[in-house]
């Protein structure tokens, strides 16, 4: 029977969640497309609540309001946090939001394939599938990396490499399931590179006033990697008055600091292997995850990996739904037989 | 007819991997045990289906080999070309590193191992959960590696004077870097690991050898060559230099290793089978990593993804000559290290 079939028949909305450290994505059958930034806010007290009229914020909503709410970035460092009652909640908001942003029918059952980062995977297996299994029908729970790579048909000789906003996964595909030695998280990511933007721009502009959003907004729309031709500058206040800065050398020691770690922990992974996979997976290596939109990561890390032999590193076309649309392919190639009722 | 081949074994992986999840999440909440089979139900439709695929598979390989038909028929026991030099085919369309590196006149510095080898380290590629690659027929690359490896043990064995030690020898799942390390620890002189190659958008032959070693180091290699070339660097840059000098012999060693099973499987399987390509040699990616310090070597030595290969390769005659040809390999590479040795214990008494 064709999965179609089963769908009218049984009413079944299929979804693909991409449950990131900063942004989560839904992909759904019903062809939704929905993100939301992976913040909560609950109004601190009854005022705030009048003043807000709503239980719980998300997003760019939640952090506009964030001196009037309980802020909650629930993966913040690739982990729920252990015991955090709070955290839990924010990922049942996030899922229960998404879900009503893919619009069900009422009578729709809804199966779910999620994504998570590898290392929540690892560590908070159970508290992952408890927060989510209260929104869905039946539910899997897959790593981020591995959803994209599923979605992008690198079932095998492949190497995802998702860089996000805590951490950065790589997923080594060889035709199995990954198991956790095909899977290596590290912390040089979106947040680190935020971080390094900060200090850099601290310590040139000692007298400016910005803020880690402000930081983090230069780095997405200005990230580059090695030269571009362009001028970066930007606007930041001093003294009260908007002043033009100059930052283009602090976005590209930034960024930059990030492809030491990422280049050794490419080729220590793929160091285990034999060297004929190896030159299969040089050539099928695929950034994914915001941090792949920084100008010439892609190139700068090819040309690294090429000092041993051809390589070939692509980048996924849409990082922001990379994720769920993989989550959704793996949701609808399902046989029905593995849907389990919770 | 290839490419539904290979959808068909996607679709497997596909399956597989969907299973994997399945149980993956099974065992999150508890309640896995192990007992999902594997529903391998071989209906007689399957089984038509697959002689079906077969033949036109062979009918297609045919069509393509035909070219190396005009090549006389198989022969059944291979005569082992071992004297050197053969004077080499040339094909120029092909050309190899390793011929180039035979003719090479520049000897290393001195030979770190020659007379003194006592123990061979064999590895058998893959293994275990690993079966690396598999043929349409459904050989599995890590029994045809342990095999051939196994013989190759029994035939250096017979010398008496080398110490063979096997990496595995059963089924088991032992991951590459841990293969060199077991070489390392053991005390080997040298490295030999033993693969099957897989094309799928070629139905040929391919035999290629890969070298392990740290990256040839071209800066490193001019200063060696400088006499006084010390002079110039500091202490520590000295130290490093030596240091890097004594890899890069290393690295020489293990080229020329590769070289000497490359010339040695590559011609008589050719002879053998009448059609096969020279991959010739390379380093493999990334194996800095691993440490290597003794001359270490893959040999691809057959192409699963062949069919002809594949049905060869289940015979015991082939699979024996392959052991043979990477016997005489050895043998060369050694013997021309004592050779080279007692050239130069001559020169140097005069
Ligand atoms: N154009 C860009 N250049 C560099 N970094 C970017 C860009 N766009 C987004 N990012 C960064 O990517 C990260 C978010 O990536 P994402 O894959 O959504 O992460 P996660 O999966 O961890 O939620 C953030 O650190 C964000 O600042
Ligand atoms: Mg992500
Ligand atoms: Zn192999």
């Amino acid at each position: 029977m064709k999965q179609k079939d089963i769908q009218k028949e049984d009413n079944i909305l299929f979804v693909g969640i991409d449950l990131g450290t900063s942004r989560s994505s839904i992909s759904a059958s019903n062809s939704k497309r929905e993100w939301i930034e992976s913040y909560v806010g609950w109004p601190k007290d009854f005022i705030s609540q009048q003043v807000i009229g709503k239980l719980v914020l998300f997003g760019s909503e939640a952090l506009n309001n964030r001196l009037s709410v309980d802020l909650c970035r629930p993966l913040e460092r690739g982990v729920i946090k252990e015991g955090i009652e709070k955290s839990e909640d924010a990922v049942k908001e996030i899922i229960k939001h998404l879900i009503e942003l893919a619009k069900p029918e009422s009578a729709q059952k809804i199966y779910a394939v999620v994504g998570v980062p590898a290392d929540t995977l690892k560590i908070n297996k159970l508290a992952i599938r408890k927060a989510v299994s209260e929104c869905v029908h039946s539910l899997m729970v897959v790593t981020e990396p591995f959803a994209v790579a599923y979605g992008m048909n690198l079932l095998n000789n492949s190497l995802v490499i998702d860089i996000g906003a805590g951490t950065t996964d790589f997923c080594i595909m060889h035709g199995t399931i990954p198991s956790e030695e095909d899977q290596k998280t590290i912390f040089n990511a979106g947040d680190y590179v935020d971080e390094q933007l900060y200090s850099y721009l601290s310590e040139r502009y000692p007298n400016s006033r910005f803020n880690r959003n402000m930081v983090r907004q230069f780095k997405e729309q200005y990230s580059f990697v090695r030269e571009v031709s362009d001028e970066i500058h930007v606007e930041i206040p001093v003294d009260g008055k908007p002043v033009m800065h100059d930052i283009k050398n602090e976005v590209r020691r930034a960024c930059e600091s990030i492809m030491p770690a990422l280049i050794e922990t490419t080729t220590e992974m793929i160091a285990r292997f034999d060297p004929e996979f190896q030159v299969k997976i040089k050539n099928n290596i695929v950034l994914a995850g915001g941090g792949s939109l920084i100008r010439g990561i892609r190139e700068y890390l090819q040309d690294a990996l090429k000092e041993y032999g051809p390589c070939n590193v692509s980048c996924v076309q849409d990082p922001l739904f990379a994720g769920s649309d993989g989550a959704l392919k793996l949701a609808q190639d399902m046989p029905p037989k593995y849907w389990e009722p919770l | 007819m290839i490419s539904i081949l290979l959808r068909k074994r996607e679709l497997k992986v596909r399956e597989a991997i969907i299973r994997g999840v399945y149980e993956e999440n099974l065992k999150i909440i508890g309640k896995y045990n192990g007992i999902i089979s594997k529903e391998r139900s071989f209906s007689l439709k399957k089984m038509f289906l697959t002689f079906v695929i077969s033949v036109a598979a062979i009918f297609m390989h045919v069509n393509y080999l035909s070219p190396s038909s005009f090549f006389p028929e198989n022969q059944v026991t291979a005569n082992i070309i071992i004297q050197r030099p053969v004077t080499l085919p040339v094909d120029p369309d092909n050309p190899s590193d390793y011929r180039t590196f035979i003719s090479n006149q520049k000897v290393p510095l001195s030979r770190m191992f020659g007379l003194g080898v006592r123990t061979i380290m064999i590895d058998p590629g893959h293994g275990g959960a690993d079966t690396g690659t598999m043929g349409k027929m459904g050989t599995k690359e890590k029994d045809i590696t342990l095999d051939i490896a196994k013989r190759l043990r029994d035939r250096l064995k017979k010398y008496g004077h080398y110490n063979v030690l096997m990496t595995r020898e059963q089924d088991m799942t032992i991951p590459l870097n841990k293969r060199v390390e077991l070489a390392g620890l053991s005390k080997a002189d040298l490295f030999i690991s033993v693969h099957l190659n897989y094309l799928p958008s070629k139905p040929i032959n391919i035999i290629e050898t890969y070298y392990f070693g740290p990256p040839s180091d071209a800066k490193t290699l001019k200063l060696a060559e400088q006499e006084n070339a010390g002079s110039q660097y500091g202490l520590s840059d000295f130290k490093e230099m030596i240091e890097k000098i004594g890899e890069t012999l290393k690295l020489q060693e293990s080229k020329e290793f590769a070289a000497s099973i490359q010339k040695n499987l590559f011609l008589n399987i050719k002879k053998e089978t009448g059609y096969a390509y020279d991959f010739g040699i390379k380093r493999a990616p990334f194996v800095v990593l691993l440490g290597v310090d003794v001359p270490a070597v893959l040999a691809e030595v057959s192409c699963l993804s062949n069919r002809e290969e594949e049905m060869k390769l289940n015979t015991e005659s082939h699979r024996e000559n392959v052991a043979h040809y990477l016997e005489a390999g050895i043998l060369d590479y050694l013997n021309k290290g004592e050779t080279r040795n007692e050239a130069k214990r001559h020169t140097e008494r005069r």
